[in-house]
């Protein structure tokens, strides 16, 4: 059996694992990192123009083989798994949560309290955005002050969002580009970003960053070892002591030989669904519960936002298709008066052509062919659709859960997980409230430029997902403390999504990574 | 080998194979030579006629080439918030030739070559084909229910297209600098 023994050993190889690996291999010259990731490395940049228009010709996944076929599991937002994760094709969106997020117990008396003091998780923000090379504008709430200016100026706005940047705030909200991860001029290794839009598929010009990137920077001078397409299924915990003494893998290759990984460290840098998953798969006769489980909180508290989405029609003229991954952002509702109900929520305004895109029949069924079908389309142009969503603050219950599915086994027969959400009670009696407010929001927005909102639904899963792994400073009441470490296994630390009490109302990639880079201070130290 | 013994042997093999993908091997994989000049006579009743002669020639050129890049069992975009793993299907290029040879079947029926019909009879003949194809909408990209709705959301969805609707040069997708973005777009010369 293959033994690698290892200083740190990060298990799984998604955003927060390249963040990790790059920081300690910073603080740490030297240290021994290996990196294990079940899926492949997809590392072939020169080929992603070309996957690119095949996704855009043939629906084509741009992402060839990023998935495992028997490692599926239920209530998951995407099948990718791969050196990457998600974040190989994620839109960017860099958005920081606020103070609410970490005292929505203290201040609100609703779910749990973040065991971090704002300035201090503020600081990792900074180091996150400059790491992924944030465009982005200040928010003009001075509760969003920040410490440190973004790296990079905002994206420019195209005409179409000026012209809803200006319909918008005449509602009274403030509105702001997005910050993204998305190179203006050529940053780490990555080039500028010529708009081809497709940031949430591929991005060919490497301008929206991908953790690819990193990890082959940090191949090339062997700062860190890959091993990908290796499946990690149980961490091992010492027979009398509270630590982990190896972490059992099989290569997709080999499947019937086990390989063992040996680590003063291990970290568990899987996300949202994978990290908990291993915990629990962890089983053994002194923990029959999985490791890390003492409390019996590891799958629970699993969180993400609800989100609510609308379309409006106005006067004002727009060209959709000049940056349509690009959008706005009102951060008015990231605060609540604690004397008022509660609701938070961010609120996104994107150029849509939602409703005026060709068709085929005429409303009275009438087939259209050549210049009737172009005719018909043209008089549906004036004016603009616009699209708005808005994240809301939802909040799990113990009961919100990832549980392991005995009716759905890998080709090594361990249990898949299967992701159920449920809201706490508070959440479920504001639920009709929120969604009143939301809309109101929306209507409010829709009134300028003779507008209206022409249709509106509400998602029916959790974006951003997280949690499973909570992080608190009662063992009683949580996995793991602020830095991830486990309070049951001193050399065990989970980082990132999983460790998330709550989820936020906006997107939440760049506060796992902020979190991530702090635990990387705190496993650098130790 | 006597007759009854060759028959046998005919039989035997015949059980054998594998006859679903004979089939499939007796099917063209391109547009045969016929199948492209009843496109080209047909794209001029479905597309624009703005696009002039030349530029319909070049919209069924590049369809035909579309047809030709077509990859079976390939991965489809798993989706997200419900990923789902779906491939592409077979090559629809022998369900196109049919549906051709069925238009201009159509056209002899009702008197003559395609374009010998006026615009309410192709209409009605497209409508008819359409309608058994379950064709309801215009695709987002061809789809492989219907060679003529496939043709027209080539054109129709495409960034070209967009840009002959606004009349403005938006070059939605195509690699640009952004700073052409921020100012309201040229219109067409």
């Amino acid at each position: 059996m293959p033994v690698y023994e290892t200083d740190i050993c990060i298990i799984g190889g998604g955003i927060t694992s390249a963040m990790l690996a790059q920081k300690i291999s910073e603080l740490r010259p030297g240290v021994r990192i290996i990196v294990v990731e079940a899926g492949r490395s997809i590392f072939d940049v020169e080929n992603r123009g070309r996957y690119r228009q095949r996704a855009l010709d043939y629906n084509e996944h741009p992402w060839p083989g990023d998935y495992i076929e028997d490692q599926r599991a239920g209530g998951i937002i995407s099948m990718t798994m791969a050196v990457g994760g998600l974040a190989l094709h994620w839109g960017g969106a860099c958005n920081r949560f606020s103070e609410e997020d970490l005292r929505l117990k203290s201040m609100y008396g609703l779910a749990d309290d973040w065991p971090i003091e704002w300035s201090d998780l503020e600081r990792f923000y900074c180091e996150a955005e400059r790491r992924l090379n944030v465009s982005g504008e200040p928010s003009p709430h001075p509760e969003d002050r920040r410490s440190e200016p973004y790296p990079q100026g905002p994206i420019p706005l195209s005409y179409n969002l000026q012209i809803l940047q200006r319909w918008a705030e005449q509602s009274g909200l403030k509105f702001s580009p997005l910050p993204m991860a998305r190179n203006l001029t050529p940053f780490g290794g990555r080039g500028s970003c010529c708009v081809y839009d497709t940031c949430g598929e591929v991005c060919p010009s490497g301008a929206r960053y991908s953790p690819d990137f990193t990890f082959r920077q940090l191949l090339q001078p062997k700062k860190i070892v890959l091993h990908d397409r290796t499946l990690v299924r149980r961490l091992v915990p010492h027979d009398t002591k509270s630590t982990i003494v190896a972490a059992q893998a099989r290569h997709q290759d080999r499947p019937d030989d086990p390989i063992e990984y040996r680590a003063k460290t291990f970290v568990v840098a899987s996300g949202y669904c994978w990290s908990a998953h291993l915990l629990l798969l962890s089983q053994s006769s002194r923990f029959p519960n999985g490791v890390a489980n003492s409390s019996g909180l590891v799958g629970r508290y699993m969180n993400g936002h609800k989100f609510i989405n609308a379309t409006a029609n106005i006067d004002d003229q727009t060209f959709p298709g000049q940056n349509m991954t690009h959008s706005l952002i009102a951060r008015e509702y990231f605060r609540c008066r604690i004397d008022r109900p509660f609701v938070r929520h961010d609120t996104r305004v994107w150029e849509s052509s939602a409703g005026r895109d060709p068709r085929l029949r005429s409303p009275e069924g009438k087939l259209l062919l050549g210049d009737e079908l172009m005719a018909d389309w043209r008089s549906r142009t004036k004016g603009s659709s616009v699209r708005l969503r808005a994240y809301v603050d939802v909040h799990p219950s113990a009961d919100s859960r990832l549980t392991l599915d005995a009716t759905n086994k890998n080709r090594y027969d361990d249990p898949m997980p299967k992701i159920e959400h449920r809201f706490d009670e508070k959440t479920l009696a504001r639920d009709l409230d929120t969604k009143a407010h939301v809309l109101g929001v929306f209507n409010v927005l829709a009134k300028a430029s003779n507008g209206r909102l022409v249709n509106s639904s509400e998602g029916d899963y959790l974006d951003h997902p997280g949690g499973g792994c909570r992080m608190g400073t009662d063992p009683a009441t949580s996995v793991c403390d602020s830095y991830g470490r486990t309070h049951d296994h001193e050399n065990l630390f989970v980082v990132g999504a999983p460790t998330t009490p709550t989820g936020g109302c906006t997107n939440g990639t760049l506060t796992f990574v902020a979190l991530t880079l702090r635990s990387a201070q705190e496993i650098a130290r130790t | 080998m006597k007759r009854r013994t060759l028959l046998q042997w005919i039989a035997g093999v015949a059980a054998i194979l594998p006859f679903e993908r004979l089939r499939l091997l007796a099917q063209p994989r391109e547009l045969t030579p016929e199948a492209i000049s009843a496109l080209h006579e047909i794209a001029p009743t479905v597309l624009p006629g703005a696009l002039g002669s030349a530029r319909t020639r070049a919209v069924v050129d590049k369809f035909v080439v579309w047809t030709k890049a077509y990859r079976e069992g390939a991965a489809l975009a798993h989706g997200y918030g419900h990923p789902r793993l779906v491939r592409s299907g077979p090559t629809p290029v022998p369900l196109y030739v049919a549906q051709l040879a069925a238009l201009e079947g159509e056209a002899r029926a009702r008197g003559g070559r395609w374009p010998a019909l006026d615009q309410e009879a192709r209409r009605s003949i497209l409508d008819a084909a359409f309608t058994k194809a379950g064709v309801r909408n215009l695709p987002p990209r061809p789809s492989g229910q219907h060679v003529v709705t496939d043709l027209m959301a080539f054109y129709f969805r495409s960034s070209e297209a967009n840009d002959d609707c606004y009349n403005a040069i938006i070059n939605r997708e195509v690699c640009r600098p952004i700073a052409i973005t921020t100012m309201r777009p040229k219109p067409l010369a």
